[in-house]
């Protein structure tokens, strides 16, 4: 699960909650699900959450990348 | 002044000074094609303006060159020309100084938009079956355009305020100019290279020249085979390019691409918030819900007091037991009463009745048989013949002579017939 995308772990996310919302799910089965939804809603914030700031970057013609600088 | 004999200097100088004076020279504007197009390395350029019958040299000085020229002049183009005649006197010719270029035709430019429009639309390469869906969540986001200029600002800063997550890959070429087109031609396959979500190929306003490349039939047909959902920008909101009509999603602007390309953070976040929210909820009903049953449930007798099991069990035993018990009491009572009945049957219980009877019923038929009795008519005096056993009922079965008895009541006395 946790080599999903960001998309596919909400997707997946989306549909258990809907399953859970909507469907007749025996207690046995919607605790195994709920256990689920709460990995991908870890996944998801952790992924939203990536300290990380995005950094623009330049590919050259050589294909090498570099940081952007817009004073270049 | 007609025995005066001129160097060629001095006539040269004599014909540009008559060439200056002449104010109608000194501020023209012509229009021809460019031909023989040259560039030294001082950064003057050479050609000259033709049209179909006629030439003029020009020269476009560096000078001027840097402050209005806004594209790169090629051989063939249709110009209109600012600028001013003189003669050059080193050569003895007279030529244009250009200080301004500005491409003529901008009619010619719309019929060829429209016309490779029209086709391209024929072929297909617009057609809505063919757009690709553009990512929603991406992680990296590729963007074909100047590496200077506010396109590319706009479109980072945008990216970087609305979803800090996702990086951004520039892929730098000009974006006017006749090398522009190759160059975002090249630019849109070598992007395809660094595994990106969504491209963003544009830049930012201008003329319609300048947007030009953006119109050329292999810019158009690059987009339309790019792998990459592609989302166009060029220009403002009233420019429409050719790029537009192929790509998969058209902004109005560079920084329309960068909020079409990227989700906000914040409205993301908020989603998962929600679903969290949701999926707990809906636990916590069905936790719930299953309690309620089990307490239900559990409020039962039969649970609260499982010996109602057996007593429940017991009672219809009991039920069976006292139905069995009743009818076999039922049958030995019906036995019974038949055998009371027997028991008090007169014949058993008095026979001498019977016999009493049966003698009353026999004396009384006895009585009967004695009214029958002949013995009883000889008490009354009548006798009874008789030849032996037999009795003689009529005279005519007694002949003379024949013995015969004749019975009394109290004895017999043997006689003959006379």
């Amino acid at each position: 699960m946790e080599n999903l995308s960001f998309e596919e772990s909400l997707e997946k996310l989306e549909e258990i909650v809907n399953k859970l919302e909507n469907g007749d799910v025996p207690l046995d089965d919607a605790i195994e699900e709920f256990k689920k939804a709460m990995d991908l809603v870890k996944i998801c914030n952790d992924k939203l959450n990536d300290a990380e700031e995005s950094i623009a970057k330049i590919v050259k013609d050589n294909g090498e990348i570099v940081e952007f600088n817009s004073s270049q | 002044m007609e025995d005066k004999t001129f160097t060629v200097s001095e006539i040269n100088k004599y014909i540009n000074r008559i060439l200056k004076g002449d104010p109608n020279l000194k501020n023209i504007q012509i229009k021809g094609e460019i031909s023989n197009y040259k560039t030294f390395p001082s950064g003057h350029s050479y050609f000259t303006l033709k049209d179909e019958t006629s030439q003029i040299p020009a020269v476009f000085f560096k000078f001027n060159k840097d402050r209005f020229l806004d594209f790169e002049p090629e051989n063939g183009m249709k110009v209109i020309i600012k600028g001013k005649i003189e003669v050059y006197e080193n050569d003895g010719k007279y030529q244009l100084y250009v200080t301004k270029i500005q491409k003529d035709g901008i009619g010619d430019l719309f019929a060829r938009f429209e016309q490779l429009k029209k086709d391209l639309d024929k072929e297909g390469l617009f057609k809505d079956t063919h757009k690709k869906e553009i990512p929603k969540y991406p992680q990296r986001i590729g963007v074909v355009t100047a590496q200077t200029g506010a396109a590319i600002r706009d479109i980072i800063t945008t990216i970087k305020r609305r979803y800090p997550i996702c990086e951004i890959l520039v892929f730098s070429t000009l974006v006017q100019g006749s090398q522009a087109a190759p160059q975002i031609v090249r630019q849109i396959k070598h992007a395809q290279e660094f595994n990106i979500d969504t491209l963003i190929v544009g830049r930012g306003g201008g003329s319609i020249e300048d947007l030009w490349p953006f119109n050329e039939e292999i810019v158009a047909r690059e987009i339309y085979a790019c792998k990459i959902p592609v989302i166009s920008a060029v220009g403002h909101e009233i420019d429409f390019t050719i790029a537009d009509f192929v790509a998969d999603k058209r902004a109005a602007t560079p920084t329309a691409a960068a909020e079409l390309a990227v989700p906000s953070i914040q409205e993301v976040k908020n989603n998962v918030d929600q679903l969290s929210n949701r999926i707990n909820k809906s636990i916590e009903d069905k936790l719930l819900e299953n309690k309620t049953k089990l307490e239900y449930i559990s409020q039962k007798n039969v649970l609260k007091n499982p010996e109602t099991i057996y007593e429940i069990k017991g009672m219809r035993l009991d039920s069976l037991i006292s139905r069995l018990d009743f009818s076999s009491k039922n049958i030995i009572s019906q036995n019974r009463t038949r055998l009371f009945k027997l028991e008090n049957s007169i014949v058993l219980k008095k026979p001498e009745e019977i016999i009493k009877a049966k003698r009353e019923a026999y004396l009384k038929n006895f009585n009967k048989l004695e009214v029958l009795n002949p013995l009883l008519t000889l008490k009354r005096g009548y006798t009874m013949a008789k030849s032996g056993d037999k009795v003689i009922s009529s005279a005519k079965d007694v002949k003379v002579g024949d013995e015969i008895d004749i019975e009394f009541n109290d004895g017999t006395v043997n006689t003959r017939v006379i």
